[in-house]
């Protein structure tokens, strides 16, 4: 190569904690991928749901709004464990990040509580009918995603803990938050439409 | 720092991008020209097979009441052959071309994310792996490449053929979308300083538009094969059951809903690889390079609103089905508009008629033949006679021949000497191309012929009375033609591997980047990553060329850009080589492999996943701590 001018980059920093950093996009990439296949199931029920006139069918009860409802309040506080873990990233402040995964990690969990009780009290399963088919695949679907985020919440909390992590962990812990707001944003609209959907519209 | 030497920057840099020896260094390789050329290999591997297929199917059709294969047996060829095209040939194969060469174009070292490439690849390759050993335990798919229920369903398709079907797929879509993430990214992020948007090559853009269409395009196919078929099959789900209040049309919404941007997720690297051809080959930058950057795009937008236009014969309400009409006759616009921008680049410029030109020329005759019928075919009118017949099996391979594989042929002896250090043969890749396009002819126009006769697709034989003979022979005949241009091109690339004409760094006097280097490029891609102050970097004047200096050879250290601009920003180190995305794609494989039979084994898959993650990201090393 002969170039007759070059550009001295040893100045420039090794790593950025931020929105700059090629994980960053990847992650914003892999929340494109998620939304797509969650709003297409968006799709699925509004189209069964238009495909019957009883929804859902005789005997099964829809799903009951008190324990979801109430699920909202420790998903709300994690955002906050996640938001304060990625700004303790960012200032290399090991504590702050230890404190606030837990946090995280630990509201997800009781998410997962709530979750977990309310299917028990479902009357209908995945084979009942048209309506409990896609009501369960969203549930799984959301749950599954929302317990590998918190193992992988739960790994970068021991990484951390251990002492062993560097800029690269840090900004791992950094481009969690983003997986962990896109799955509590985009159960907003799901919720929505298993909980309320069926009863403002279309009820009798 | 003491200056270094050329020789020995040179050495540091081998030994820092070098991966360990032996067989468990063989499977931790993430050097992207490395696991391009495996997606590359093992997908030619693939279309073989499903040439074989297809060549099997034209000998049952040869004459009529053929009695070469059974009824069932001709199903299942037909439907693996469609598989195997569409799902582990056509799209992986343009994955390994971007895997390769958009890091090269792009005068940076590696993807972003190197161990998602190779864990995309060992999840490819497994996808192909799964289905083939169903096929030859007997459990063969045979219900079609898009596998419509009721027929796919529980009730008509017993035995576990349709559930291998839907779960290879769950395998290559996710090999399709690790690399669609880590290109996207690279072509943002990783930019060589001074590439600002304006300056990108046309292959990029095209693998940036395909990678997004295969963002928003993927998943659905993964919930209508893996989530409501393979459900619907194994654990009683009613997404496709009416009598539950499910819908077997439901399947071809969102199947379609992939299956149409696919046509497009195949077809556009192969535009991206035109252009490069061109433009090397008539030695002129593309004309209207705005124009065709905007049309690329803007085909990627159009392909999502065109899918109801496979189900035109279902019944659909007219005033929604007139919508699709109108996209996919629009889409016709902005293809144009790209047929016509090649057409300028070839009138202005000097034209060398290399065989990767002779593709070229082959790519427009036939695509054009293909858009033709394709603007036919959106007539609803027309549509409900041609459905399901012949002529619609003609219109496809046209574009998919035509508008896919002519121009991946084309960039196969174009590139083939940056893969591999030497030139494949001119004469016998002019050979090969004379002889494929005059079999391609032979086989599909007649097709056209057969369909508005009344012929049926997937009809195993048909009764003498009806007068199809003839043509079915032509189009034999024709299949013949192209294995024997097949034979030509495996003939090619085997003998100039070993003896071709040595090439030099940039044998088509190109102007961009992948030229730099030498052919074939080492592992760290360039010794001084450039600095880019123009389109065609390799034409611009010497004292005008520039080169990153500062950067510390002894990790793998790259430039982060901005988005925009190609500014530098930050230096990255990117990860080493390491066995965990094997693992990982092995323990995944594993679980899905027995997901097929026991619900359960999902979570077989995710514990075993989730195991390899651990070893994925665990940091052993020092460096992997503070760079």
């Amino acid at each position: 190569m002969m170039s007759a001018r070059s550009l001295d980059l040893a100045d420039l920093p090794v790593y950025s904690i931020s929105n700059r950093a090629p994980l960053w996009w990847g992650q914003v990439m892999m929340c494109a991928i998620e939304g797509s296949m969650l709003c297409m199931l968006i799709a699925i029920y509004v189209y069964l749901r238009l495909g019957v006139d009883i929804w859902p069918s005789p005997g099964t009860q829809l799903p009951l709004l008190t324990l979801p409802a109430l699920a909202w309040v420790p998903l709300v506080i994690s955002t906050l464990g996640s938001y304060l873990a990625s700004e303790a990233a960012k200032k290399d402040d090991k504590r702050g990040m230890i404190l606030a995964l837990a946090l995280n990690f630990g509201m997800g969990s009781l998410f997962l509580v709530f979750r977990f009780a309310e299917w028990r009290t479902f009357n209908f399963t995945w084979s009942t009918d048209a309506h409990g088919t896609i009501v369960w695949t969203i549930l799984f679907l959301h749950t599954f995603d929302v317990i590998a985020d918190l193992l992988m919440t739960l790994m970068l909390l021991i990484i951390v803990a251990s002492g062993k992590y560097g800029p690269r962990q840090r900004l791992g812990v950094h481009v969690d938050s983003v997986i962990w707001y896109f799955l509590v944003a985009i159960w907003l609209p799901l919720y929505a439409v298993i909980y309320w959907g069926p009863r403002i519209i279309g009820s009798p | 720092m003491i200056a270094r030497t050329m020789e020995e920057t040179r050495d540091v840099l081998s030994r820092t991008w070098s991966s360990r020896g032996g067989l468990a260094g063989w499977f931790s390789i993430t050097t992207h020209q490395e696991i391009g050329k495996r997606y590359i290999t093992t997908a030619f591997i693939f279309l073989l097979i499903g040439g074989i297929e297809a060549l099997l199917m034209r000998l049952q059709l040869a004459r009529p009441d053929n009695t070469l294969l059974s009824a069932q047996r001709y199903n299942q060829i037909f439907t693996l052959h469609g598989t195997t095209m569409m799902f582990l040939f056509a799209v992986p194969v343009m994955e390994g071309m971007g895997v390769y060469l958009v890091p090269l174009m792009l005068g940076t070292r590696n993807v972003a994310f190197p161990r998602l490439n190779a864990f995309g690849y060992w999840m490819y390759l497994m996808g192909g792996l799964f289905l083939y050993a169903g096929t030859f335990s007997n459990s063969i798919p045979d219900a079609g490449w898009f596998s419509y229920p009721p027929l796919s369903g529980p009730q008509f398709s017993p035995g576990k053929g349709l559930d291998v079907w839907g779960q290879m797929i769950t395998y290559t879509e996710i090999s399709a979308m690790c690399v669609a993430v880590e290109l996207i990214v690279t072509i943002f992020k990783m930019r060589a300083p001074g590439m600002s948007l304006h300056r990108i090559p046309m292959f990029c853009w095209a693998m940036l538009v395909q990678s997004f269409m295969v963002l928003f395009a993927m998943p659905a196919v993964m919930l209508a094969s893996t989530v409501m078929l393979v459900n619907d099959r194994t654990i009683g789900t009613h997404f496709m059951n009416p009598a539950e209040g499910g819908d077997p049309l439901l399947y071809q919404h969102v199947f379609w809903f992939f299956g149409h941007p696919e046509v497009y997720i195949i077809f556009i690297p192969a535009l991206g690889m035109v252009s490069s051809i061109l433009e090397a080959n008539t030695q002129r930058g593309i004309f209207g390079y705005s124009a065709m950057v905007l049309s690329l795009v803007a085909n990627g937008f159009i392909a999502f609103g065109l899918w109801v236009h496979h189900m035109f014969a279902t019944g659909l309400p007219q005033i929604g089905e007139a919508y699709f009409t109108t996209a996919s006759m629009m889409i016709g616009i902005t293809s144009g508009v790209q047929i016509f921008c090649w057409l300028a680049t070839l009138w202005t410029g000097r034209l060398r008629l290399t065989a990767a030109m002779h593709f070229v020329f082959g790519f427009i005759f036939i695509f054009v033949l293909g858009g033709l019928t394709g603007i036919m075919l959106a007539s609803i009118p027309f549509d409900l006679q041609a459905h399901d017949t012949f002529f619609v099996v003609a219109h496809f391979h046209y574009v998919l021949i035509g508008g896919a594989l002519f121009p991946l042929f084309g960039g196969f002896h174009y590139w083939f000497p940056k893969f591999n250090g030497r030139l494949l043969d001119e004469k016998l890749g002019k050979l090969t191309f004379w002889t494929l396009f005059l079999g391609f002819n032979l086989t599909f126009f007649p097709m056209h012929v057969l369909g508005l006769n009344g012929m049926t697709r997937r009809i195993y034989t048909y009764p003498a009375e009806m007068g199809w003979g003839p043509a079915n022979l032509l189009a034999t005949i024709g299949a013949l033609v192209i294995a024997l241009g097949g034979i030509f091109f495996i003939v090619n690339v085997l003998r100039s591997r070993q003896s071709g004409a040595v090439s030099d760094n940039n044998p088509w006097k190109a102007g961009t980047l992948e030229w730099e280097p030498a052919s074939p490029p080492e592992k760290y891609n360039f010794e001084l990553q450039p600095v880019v102050t123009g389109r065609y970097p390799l034409w611009e004047a010497p004292e005008k060329r520039a080169a990153v200096t500062g950067m510390r050879e002894d990790r793998r250290e790259v430039i982060v850009t901005s988005v925009m601009d190609g500014v530098p920003q930050f230096r990255m180190v990117l990860p080493g080589s390491s066995i965990w995305p094997f693992l990982t794609a092995l323990g995944f494989g594993i679980g899905l492999a027995g997901s097929v039979v026991w619900f359960s084994w999902y979570f077989v898959a995710s514990a075993l996943g989730m195991f390899g993650l651990i070893g994925w990201f665990w940091p052993y090393e020092p460096g992997e701590i503070e760079p």
